[in-house]
């Protein structure tokens, strides 16, 4: 797990088994696409009830890990290493479009 | 079916392939029901082509020998466009990669491959992998003898191997029939190479334990000539000791080549050579009629006489320099006179390498369609190529790979960049390499520079598993991660070519993701200034070795 | 463990006489013997006629050294007694084991008898020969080619 440099902030994540897509788990033990809706920890303790919690309900998941993550001033949250940034906000380029005939 | 000049499937393989569309099915089903653990169900997944990448489940194409039909690519592109987001990536063993599927919509991915003889069996799992060919097999002027042939030969034998299906570790053949090494058989964990001896017979050499990764190592001769009808013994033989004694204590010893290196080759040869004696000229020995039914199937097509020259072409190269520069760079020469090979590159400036979209994919089909004999291959330097164009055809052909934007006069030049998925796609990544393939693609995007600087080959990886062959690279590019910051490791002489295999040298500490198109600037700036007439790049870094190299990155970063 | 044999949904008892190990197997040579997967098949083979049943090892299912231990007990050294496979033993490598000449299997996965009577039939071409014997594509092949009227698709 990266160092997490605002404190010990976690979310659980997964990819959900049925079509891969990147989740986290929110409040309600359920298995969100959005990463504002994610419960988080904001300790050691409470990191790991989060894993075990994520564990247990990791039915329709493959996986589940703890994620560092950052908070703003708003509230907004993000990962902080680069491959957790990645699998949150998708490809770092532009790739081609669907229907493109040419690449740009 | 149409007429293809490559092996196709009889009912038998539709059977099988069938078959195993729907025990994958058949298992996907079970996962999604609880009834099999991810544990249990991951070795199932990886040995139909499925892996779990960061965004979403990557399906991995065999493309055996790299050849298609255009009736298969349309295909490809009509899974992609269904099942995927509408594009795919050609990668370094002539498969191709869907990034976006759903395990639950595999199975019917899978049963629309089936549908054009197609799978996606063995693709990954600790198997026998897709086993690559030349990709200008049965085209090029230099070859002795048509591997596809031994390729298919192989792909049946292995498709299901009830002994080998749970290997230490992934098993990956390659096949050259020509002198010049196009498949990089001694970077394979077996390398088969076909020669001719002093008595004329056509016969193998069996190279063993060669492999990139995070050790790489230049294959070894266990066989320096074995009979063709043999070749299925000998690789049961191979692959029965490797199954017995490789390595399954620790993952990153578990190849091949670690066996080699641990027992030496000598005591390799002993063993393979024992087992191969205990069944030789047994079931294994292929029947002389099995194999000229496979080989009839790979006749080239009849190709109709065409004039070697054409007033067109020499028209448009003079009025088009960048058509004759693409002469020069993207088209080769064909057995037959009359005739040129041509590679679609998929490396236009500033696009990630080797990816396709299912318009691009139609279009290429398309070309082939009218110009090369329904025939399209892929290279592993994730280039597209038509076999059998006319050199009459040359201009029309430029012009329609020109709309796709599959034109630019770049292989085998320095924007000619083979990179792997990296950290944008990649769960066992370190650090980017489509990113960085773009700017240095980018940065050296113009042809005439390009075809001055000449020959030389950029290879990416995202990490040390190597899938973009850094090591090989005559510069190789090795992404790592520092305390979360992505850096590159430069290393220099790296080659697969003419028959000349040899590993890249780290040329020193690793360069800052926003310093590496000044790195790779320098290092041409270098050989520019220091080149001998006619030394490639590679050449003059072997003449001064890397002093000069290494003093001008380090100036320049 | 349960105990499968084909011809029988439900675990069947085991009845036979409890396996030695290899090393004191060669000591006291009885009618059955347990190898490790390390262990060479060759060192049954003054003695391969007194076997009625050799089990052999999966300590995971992924570990795959038995499949070529039961190619070398079918083939070059012919034991004709009962194979057992042990250890890790899903159903979805039944096919693989089958063809490998494994005839009985302890498991405890569910639903393991019914895939076992399933197993045969999953695969109706093979391209390899194995110590089941079936007919390969090949040979197939080349039988149709010298009597295509008389063969139909298998």
């Amino acid at each position: 797990m990266a160092k997490n440099l605002s404190g010990d902030l976690t979310v659980a994540s997964a990819n959900r088994l049925a079509d891969g897509a990147v989740v986290f788990l929110d409040d309600k033990g359920c298995w969100t696409r959005h990463l504002e809706s994610a419960a988080l920890a904001r300790d050691k303790q409470g990191a790991e009830i989060l894993l075990a919690r994520a564990k247990a309900e990791s039915f329709p998941v493959v996986d589940p890990f703890l994620v560092a993550v950052t908070e703003d001033g708003q509230g907004a949250l993000e990962p902080v290493s680069l491959r957790e940034k990645i699998r949150v906000s998708g490809l770092t380029f532009a790739a081609i479009a669907a229907e493109a005939v040419r690449y740009a | 079916m149409p007429d293809t000049h490559f092996y196709h499937y009889d009912d038998f393989d539709r059977t099988l392939v069938a078959e195993r569309v729907e025990q994958f099915r058949d298992q996907v089903r079970r996962r999604l029901a609880g009834e099999l653990t991810e544990e249990q169900f991951k070795p199932l997944r990886l040995t139909n082509g499925l892996y779990l990448q960061l965004h979403a489940y990557m399906l991995r194409i065999a493309i055996p020998y790299g050849t298609l039909s255009t009736r298969q690519l349309r295909q490809l592109a009509a899974i992609a466009r269904k099942y995927d987001k509408g594009y795919g990536h050609f990668t370094t063993r002539q498969n191709l990669q869907l990034n976006w599927i759903k395990l639950e919509d595999a199975p019917d991915a899978v049963a629309m491959l089936a549908e054009v003889d197609m799978h996606s069996i063995q693709t990954s799992g600790n198997v026998v992998r897709n086993t690559t060919a030349d990709h200008f097999a049965g085209a090029a002027a230099d070859e002795i003898e048509d591997p596809r042939v031994w390729c298919e030969i192989v792909r049946q034998w292995s498709t299901l191997h009830p002994e080998f299906s749970f290997l230490p570790r992934k098993f990956k053949i390659a096949i050259t029939g020509s002198p010049n090494d196009r498949a990089a058989v001694r970077i394979h964990d077996v390398g088969l190479r076909l020669w001719r001896n002093p008595q004329g017979e056509t016969g193998f050499e069996v190279i063993v334990g060669g492999g990139l990764g995070r050790t790489p190592m230049i294959g070894k001769t266990v066989r320096e000539f074995l009979p063709k009808d043999e070749m299925l013994a000998y690789l049961e033989a191979v692959l029965r000791v490797y199954n017995r004694y490789g390595r399954r204590d620790n993952l990153f010893k578990a190849r091949i080549k670690i066996l080699v290196h641990e027992i030496g080759i000598e005591k390799m040869r002993e063993e393979v050579e024992a087992e191969y004696a205990a069944s030789k000229d047994g079931a294994l020995k292929l029947d002389p009629q099995t194999i000229e039914a496979i080989a009839r199937q790979f006749a080239p097509p009849p190709l109709p006489h065409r004039p070697a020259i054409a007033g067109e072409v020499e028209r448009l190269k003079l009025e088009e320099p960048d058509f004759a520069l693409w002469l020069k760079s993207n088209t080769a020469p064909h057995k037959m006179a009359g005739y040129r090979v041509v590679t679609a590159s998929l490396k236009p400036a500033g696009a990630p390498p080797g990816d396709a979209s299912s318009v691009q994919m139609e279009g290429v089909a398309d070309v082939a369609d009218a110009y090369s004999q329904s025939e399209v291959r892929v290279s592993h330097e994730q280039n597209l190529v038509l076999p059998h164009v006319a050199v009459e055809d040359l201009p029309a052909v430029y012009r329609a790979l020109g709309r796709l934007g599959f034109a630019e006069a770049n292989v085998g030049k320095i924007t000619d960049i083979i990179a792997c998925p990296g950290l944008d796609y990649c769960a066992l990544a370190n650090a980017r390499s489509i990113p960085v393939a773009q700017r240095i693609s980018n940065h050296f995007a113009n042809l005439a520079q390009q075809h001055d600087i000449g020959d030389l080959k950029i290879k990416i990886s995202g990490c040390i598993n190597a899938c973009g062959h850094h090591h090989v690279g005559h510069i190789g590019i090795l992404g790592v991660d520092k305390n979360g910051v992505e850096l590159y490791q430069i290393s220099l002489g790296g080659d697969v070519d003419f028959g000349r295999t040899a590993l890249g040298d780290i040329i020193g500490p690793a360069v800052g993701a926003d310093r590496i198109v000044e790195a790779v600037d320098a290092l041409v700036r270098t050989y520019l200034d220091r080149r001998d007439a006619g030394e490639r790049f590679v050449d003059t870094y072997r003449r001064l070795g890397v002093e000069p190299f290494k003093e001008s990155v380090y100036a320049a970063v | 463990m349960p105990l499968y044999r084909e011809g029988s949904l439900q675990p069947v008892a085991d009845t036979g006489p409890a396996p030695l190990p290899l090393a004191d197997w060669l000591k006291a040579p009885t009618q059955a013997v347990a190898l490790a997967n390390t262990d060479q098949p060759d060192e049954l083979s003054t003695h391969l006629g007194r076997l009625k049943l050799i089990v052999l090892a999966f300590p995971k299912f992924t570990d795959g050294r038995a499949y070529s231990q039961a190619r070398l007990l079918r083939g070059r050294l012919g034991y004709r007694g009962e194979l057992r496979a042990t250890g890790a033993v899903l159903r979805d490598q039944l096919p693989f084991l089958l063809r490998c000449g494994f005839d009985s299997f302890d498991s405890d996965q569910a639903g393991f008898g019914v895939a076992l009577a399933r197993a045969r039939t999953l695969f109706s071409v093979v391209y390899q020969g194995a110590a089941d014997n079936r007919a390969t594509v090949a040979l197939l092949r080349l039988r149709r080619h010298h009597q295509p009227a008389t063969l139909a698709a298998d």
